[in-house]
């Protein structure tokens, strides 16, 4: 009778169970959670509060008067959040500029395809 | 006494002289115990003689050596804070390196971190250019210690863009030292705040070429790709121990020689955007660390432009924890390097299963470089981005750090650990890292917190104490401060969450990307077969004349003097007597007319 031992790798169709065999027991306590999807709507939902509250936070404890736009309760966030997705969305099109296939530099054989 | 006196000598040693004796005897170290000391124990004596130097903010002694008056030790707040960060990173880099037995790293990388350690704390510019040269020398051969094809070409251009650097910086001493009539740091500028900084004038030759040449190890904008192509071509360990000298090294030197110098802040402010884009397309993720040191010595360089106290404690303090927590995520991607032979994203994602302590080191190293309160990069950052917000003139400098600062969030702080160990599962299941490489981690996760949530020590530590003790009282944690913080990264992430939810968010693709490289290693040589094109073309004629010419010379040769030649050819003898009566005909002839 052979007892079979659990994979480490698993098969292409099978899906990501929490705690799989082979899987650390610090992932499962820290991690697993990540996994749904439904625990991604619900970590965006309380980042978007958490912003909601820091920005009436800022409205409460910020005393110094709006005199420029730097100074309006949220700037920081819209810019944060503006910024990130420039930065992110900017990767379109500099990708289909800039990017070119691995051995673009070095090939197998050496720089620029020069057989060494 | 005897171990009072040693004690007092030993004091008066510049600290970097330890680490380069630490690598002798790693180089010759037979057993593992013996390694372990020198690789841990170099470091320690090294600070132990920062620490308590015999005088502070003058040359411990003087020498006379070929005329000239060198000062191998000159201690100040400037270049403790700065020796710190490398004694810490070579203990650290130490740790981490244990379980790899490889002499030439473990001696080159000593020699690396001892070789700046000693420029930071040379007293003249000529000891301060041969430490820095032996710094070079010391990095290349880490580059090759890959000792793969890409790593051995990667540390070519690595030495010879380097050495560039250091001729440039060697003729600018030369030049500005000749010019002043001394080479001591002491002597070639006044006290500013009590500290002998921004001493050279970058409007005389020699003070343009010690910019030029300290701007290449800084990678400023246009000279930056020696860093993006070396970090990913080295060991795992490598680009751990490659990433906190050189660079640091530099920031230092434009705050000695420059601080003040108002070029600097949109060179700096420059330096923080463009990596943002390169790092946002890049697919190794070792590659985007690197383009992540880039934009993180552009807050130093910004910073270092301003001169204020303020901004020249941020930007000390922030090289220091960027050392850190830098080193703590080319650590992460180093154990990944190891286990699974590849950093880029397009083949990782889920690692977190099987290495969850590497994973949570990567969440800490990433929190501390986005700015985190509470966590190293906020205590440093904080100081730079007041220092720009509150400049005169500066507003855009400070949108650009703005900017940039959700960019490296972006980056390092997302992107990193997200496409590594989150993300969608690659089904890779490797083991996690070694004992060795995971303590490093974790003394490296303790610093980040350390320094991030008690940072009186540490700004105990800055050149200007009395302004950063002032600073942390009324301004660190202020709750404008940790508010605008933490709204700029709660909204970023949320926007990530957004564009990852909608996938609008670039995914990872195999590939790469160009940048300035692409002058030397594409255009150079096609531009050099182009423009030696009608030389060939000319070069193939001679050559096809000359192999008609020699091919002619050469037969004729073989018909006179080879014995199938027509000259040895046998004739019949009919032949041959009428050929003799013919010459004999000719011979009378001439005699006749004679």
């Amino acid at each position: 009778m052979n007892e079979e031992k659990p994979t480490l790798t698993p098969t292409p169709n099978q899906k990501p169970q929490l705690g799989e065999a082979g899987e650390h027991p610090l992932s499962v306590l820290l991690f697993s959670w990540m996994r749904s999807k439904l625990a991604f709507r619900i970590f965006m939902a309380v980042l978007a509060a958490l912003g909601a509250v820091l920005i009436g936070l800022e409205v409460v404890f910020s005393h110094r008067p709006v005199t420029s736009i730097v100074t309006v309760p949220g700037f920081f966030g819209i810019f944060g959040f503006v910024a990130f997705a420039i930065a992110v969305l900017s990767g379109w099109p500099l990708g289909k500029l800039l990017r070119r296939p691995e051995d673009y530099y070095e090939t197998r054989s050496g720089e620029a395809g020069r057989d060494r | 006494m005897t171990v009072d006196r040693l004690l007092d000598f030993a004091v008066t040693i510049n600290p970097g002289f330890y680490l380069i004796i630490a690598a002798l005897l790693v180089a010759v170290a037979k057993d593992a115990f013996t390694r372990a000391v020198a690789l841990i124990g170099g470091p320690g004596l090294a600070l132990f003689a920062m620490l308590y130097p015999p005088v502070s903010g003058a040359d411990v002694s003087r020498e006379l050596f070929v005329g000239f008056e060198l000062s191998f030790y000159r201690p100040d707040s400037l270049s403790l804070i700065f020796g710190l960060g490398f004694v810490l990173a070579a203990a650290l880099g130490g740790v981490y390196s244990l379980h790899r037995r490889d002499r030439l790293q473990d001696a080159a990388g000593l020699v690396y971190a001892g070789a700046a350690l000693g420029a930071i704390f040379a007293g003249d510019l000529i000891t301060l250019v041969m430490f820095a040269e032996l710094a070079t020398l010391a990095s290349a051969l880490l580059v090759f210690a890959a000792r793969t094809g890409p790593a051995y070409r990667a540390g070519m251009r690595f030495l010879t863009i380097q050495i560039i650097a250091g001729l440039l910086l060697t003729a600018g001493v030369a030049l500005y030292g000749v010019e002043k009539g001394t080479f001591l740091i002491a002597e070639l500028g006044g006290l500013w705040n009590g500290l002998v900084i921004g001493i050279i004038d970058p409007g005389s030759t020699g003070g343009m070429l010690i910019l030029a040449g300290v701007g290449i190890k800084a990678a400023f904008p246009l000279v930056h790709n020696w860093l993006t192509d070396a970090y990913p071509n080295t060991t795992e360990t490598g680009a751990v121990v490659l990433s906190p000298y050189t660079t640091t090294m530099a920031v230092y030197l434009l705050a000695r020689f420059f601080a003040g110098y108002e070029p600097l802040i949109w060179i700096g402010a420059a330096m923080t955007i463009y990596p943002v884009f390169f790092a946002v397309m890049e697919n190794d993720l070792r590659k985007v660390l690197a383009y992540s040191t880039n934009n993180q010595i552009g807050f130093m360089v910004c910073a270092v432009g301003i001169g204020s106290t303020l901004s020249i404690n941020g930007a000390a303090a922030h090289a220091v924890a960027h050392i850190v927590f830098k080193g703590l995520l080319f650590m992460t991607m180093g154990a990944i390097q190891l286990r699974l032979g590849t950093t880029k994203a397009s083949e990782l994602g889920g690692l977190h299963r099987t290495m969850p302590w590497t994973a949570l080191a990567c969440l800490v190293g990433a929190a501390s470089i986005s700015a985190l309160p509470f966590f190293a990069g906020y205590t440093s950052k904080t100081m730079i981005m007041t220092a720009a917000e509150s400049g005169p003139g500066l507003f855009v400098v400070w949108l650009m750090l703005l900017f940039a600062s959700a960019g490296v969030l972006e980056h390092s702080g997302i992107k990193v650990p997200f496409m590594a160990f989150f993300s969608h599962d690659s089904g890779k299941r490797p083991e996690e890292a070694p004992f060795n490489m995971l303590l490093a981690m974790g003394l490296s996760s303790g610093l980040c917190l350390i320094i991030g949530l008690y940072p009186g020590w540490f700004y105990e530590l800055l050149p200007f104490r009395d302004q950063a003790q002032e600073f942390l009282v009324q301004d660190l944690f202020s709750i404008s401060h940790i508010l605008q913080q933490l709204q700029l990264l709660t909204f970023a992430v949320l926007a990530f969450m957004v564009l990852w939810w909608f996938r609008v968010y670039p995914p990872e693709r195999p590939g790469v990307i160009i940048d300035v490289e692409w002058v030397w290693r594409k255009a150079g040589p096609m531009a050099g077969r182009a423009l030696t094109r009608p030389l060939r073309a000319g070069g193939r004629i001679v050559s096809a004349l000359t192999s008609s010419a020699i091919a002619g010379i050469q037969s004729a040769s073989r018909q006179v003097f080879a014995a199938e030649g027509v000259v040895s050819r046998k004739f019949p003898l009919s032949a041959t007597a009428i050929l003799a009566l013919c010459i004999l005909g000719v011979v009378m002839v001439i005699s006749l007319f004679q």
